[in-house]
């Protein structure tokens, strides 16, 4: 299975990896983040992450701290 | 397995402190996989100047001195001489921005240039003076609303912006110039091959080595990081062409 | 014991400079210290050290500033003008706290002034001519022996506080010829391996930087660095006295002038009035305490430079009420001659002795 790490306390609420993931699986959380904003969330029920890791390349934060892919 | 984790070159714990969006932070962390790729930390001394890019020694995990605003390319000089008259071979590199390396620093940035100094220089290229919120720089566009060009750059009252990659291409010290981007994942991933690029030059010897980054700036820009990586790829890389301006391997 | 040679002040710092293990050295040309970059241009190429011809002198001291950073011994030289085109590196050097050596072979200002002979850079080496709270250890040598002297002391004091030095040379001694004796470093090194930044191999990176956004910490830094001039100041306070163990009247005089200074003491000895010499040095620390000691047995100091009363600041604060204090000074050109400074010197002492 693979899948993200994804430290919140990082994250910065730029968005960016939302609109990076191909999966479209990361969103906007429910918590607010050091910026006054919404931090983002890596939610995978069905199991469609990729690992391809292109959402810890855009983050400027390095917020998405391990990416795994399922071999 | 594991495809990616945080950098050995990055000091642990440590955050960015730039705005949100900011390339920076993606800028530092390709530079901080280089380092381990070609297994450099130990050998390494980073020059960090005024500006944004200052902070580099708070988040790069190698040794690192703070040069006065503009001066990176001629303390890197002193250092890389130094460390050879001391029989020591040593990785040294600026991190700079485009204020530092091309307006207050332009004479020693090209005189490096001009000696073939084997050293590398990163400049972070945002088109405004970003730490001091965004006045007119030297790369600031024909028509961009800055603080201190409330009306956009105009020829005829603050002069032409400067194409920082092709003036340093143009001196014969240089042995590899190259303007890249960070607005999307194909071309961060093909900054870190440049930026790799110019590091290896400098581990061969080859001379002055020399990477600009067009990098956004969200909050300057007053736009939305999304935006502002829009602007790069629409506007900025139509003034400011990607790609390899000299490579003396190739030329 | 070596030979003795004729040399300039010039090349005689330059000679001392790789004696001690400089091994860098970045400048750019101005009269009248241009030699000291010619002669190590060849002598450092052929020892395979580090020389640049730098596009200026803020570049030139920013090399220094990055060497400096890697424990090499440092050099660069330069002329009052464009050593304050250097201040801005200095000021950064000291809160670095990294050992540069920086050589000024004064020429006359303000501005571009001309390189007629003048003192007229006491208070930008003392006082720093860049920003913030800090000091540089400055030397004062009169003649070219100590030329060699006291560059080898610059190396020994720059590394030993790890703090910028300056050797501030009169450009008449700089352009001067002396016999001089190039005697071995009589200095031990000093161990840099706890800061300089070589690779973090099996140590923790390091970083050197000006820059403090904590105010506690920034605060705590430059009271740190005071704490260290403390030290220097009760330390490496150096000094000539030339009698005055009997003197009434006592004069004050920096670099080639105190030579001067010295045929009026036996002018005046001879002509029955009892005149010594102090000579400081350090001009940086001052030594204001050996100078309020001796000032307490006379009622008269007289304070001679080739400049409008720089030091003279600091013989007040050294003398402070104890005796009265004149000024003798020209700002610029041809060096007081004796007439001269007989004419100036009578119209003080006419008013203590009636035999003038």
């Amino acid at each position: 299975m693979s899948y993200i790490k994804l430290n919140k306390n990082k994250c910065k609420s730029c968005y960016l990896c939302i609109d990076a993931c191909p999966k479209n699986l990361i969103k906007k959380s429910n918590e607010i983040g050091q910026t006054g904003e919404y931090t983002v969330e890596f939610k995978d029920d069905e199991n469609l992450c990729l690992g391809c890791g292109v959402c810890a390349v855009v983050c400027p934060e390095i917020a998405i701290t391990e990416v795994y892919k399922d071999e | 397995m594991q495809v990616f984790n945080i950098p050995r070159a990055i000091k642990q714990n440590s955050n960015f402190t730039f705005c949100p969006g900011c390339d920076h932070g993606v800028a530092i962390r390709l530079v901080a996989q280089i380092i381990d790729e070609l297994k450099l930390q130990e050998k390494t001394i980073a020059v960090a100047s005024s500006g944004c890019s200052v902070l580099l020694y708070d988040f790069l995990d190698v040794d690192c001195i703070e040069s006065p605003h503009g001066r990176a390319c001629a303390v890197a000089t002193g250092i890389k001489r130094a460390h050879r008259a001391l029989n020591n071979d040593r990785f040294v590199f600026t991190y700079q921005g485009d204020g530092d390396f091309a307006s207050i620093g332009l004479a020693e940035s090209m005189h490096s240039a001009l000696r073939g100094e084997n050293i590398t220089a990163i400049c972070i290229n945002n088109t405004n003076y970003g730490m001091t919120g965004g006045q007119l720089g030297p790369t600031t566009t024909m028509g961009q609303i800055t603080t201190t060009s409330p009306d956009g750059r105009n020829a005829h009252y603050h002069g032409f912006p400067i194409k920082t990659a092709e003036q340093i291409a143009l001196c014969e010290g240089t042995s590899f110039s190259a303007r890249a981007a960070l607005y999307d994942v194909k071309n961060i991933l093909s900054t870190k091959n440049i930026i790799k690029k110019a590091f290896q030059y400098q581990i061969e010897g080859l001379g002055f080595s020399f990477v600009e980054i067009l990098s956004s700036c969200p909050t300057n820009w007053k736009l939305s990081p999304k935006d502002s990586h829009l602007k790069i790829q629409n506007e900025l890389t139509k003034v400011y062409p990607l790609g390899i301006f000299k490579d003396v391997k190739n030329d | 014991m070596n030979k003795k040679e004729l040399l300039k002040g010039n090349i005689a710092i330059a000679k001392a400079a790789l004696n001690c293990g400089c091994k860098c050295y970045f400048g750019y040309p101005i009269t009248p210290q241009t030699e000291i970059g010619e002669f190590l241009s060849k002598e450092m190429q052929q020892r395979k050290l580090a020389y640049v011809c730098a596009e200026s002198e803020v570049a030139a001291i920013n090399m220094a500033l990055g060497a400096a950073s890697t424990g090499a011994k440092v050099m660069t030289s330069s002329s009052s003008c464009a050593v304050s085109l250097m201040q801005e590196a200095i000021s950064y050097a000291s809160s670095d706290e990294l050992p540069i050596v920086l050589i000024n072979v004064m020429r006359a200002g303000p501005g571009q002034g001309y390189i007629y002979p003048s003192q007229g850079d006491y208070n930008q080496a003392t006082t720093g001519g860049g920003n913030g709270d800090y000091r540089t250890i400055v030397l004062s040598p009169s003649n070219v022996q100590e030329c060699v002297d006291l560059t080898y002391k610059a190396f020994y004091l720059s590394q030993k506080y790890r703090n910028p030095t300056i050797l501030l040379v009169d450009g008449l001694l700089g352009q001067m010829a002396e016999p001089v004796e190039i005697n071995d470093n009589p200095y031990q090194e000093i161990d840099n391996s706890s800061w300089r930044l070589d690779g973090a191999n099996e140590r923790p990176s390091r970083n050197i930087h000006s820059l403090e956004p904590n105010q506690n910490k920034l605060n705590r830094h430059i009271i740190e660095l005071f704490k260290k001039y403390t030290i220097i100041e009760q330390n490496e306070c150096d000094y000539e006295e030339y009698m005055t163990q009997d003197a009434k009247v006592i004069l004050t005089a920096f670099g080639t002038m105190a030579r001067h200074a010295k045929a009026l003491c036996n002018y005046y000895r001879e002509k029955g009035i009892k005149m010594g010499l102090f000579r400081p040095k350090t001009l940086y620390p001052f030594p204001y305490k050996k100078l309020n000691e001796l000032s307490q047995k006379t009622n008269l100091i007289i304070d001679i430079e080739m400049n409008m009363g720089q030091m003279l600041k600091d013989v007040r604060l050294a003398v402070l009420s104890n005796a009265r204090v004149a000024f003798i000074g020209k700002p610029v050109g041809d060096w007081l001659t004796e007439e001269e400074m007989i004419k100036a010197a009578d119209n003080i002492l006419k008013e203590q002795y009636a035999s003038i």
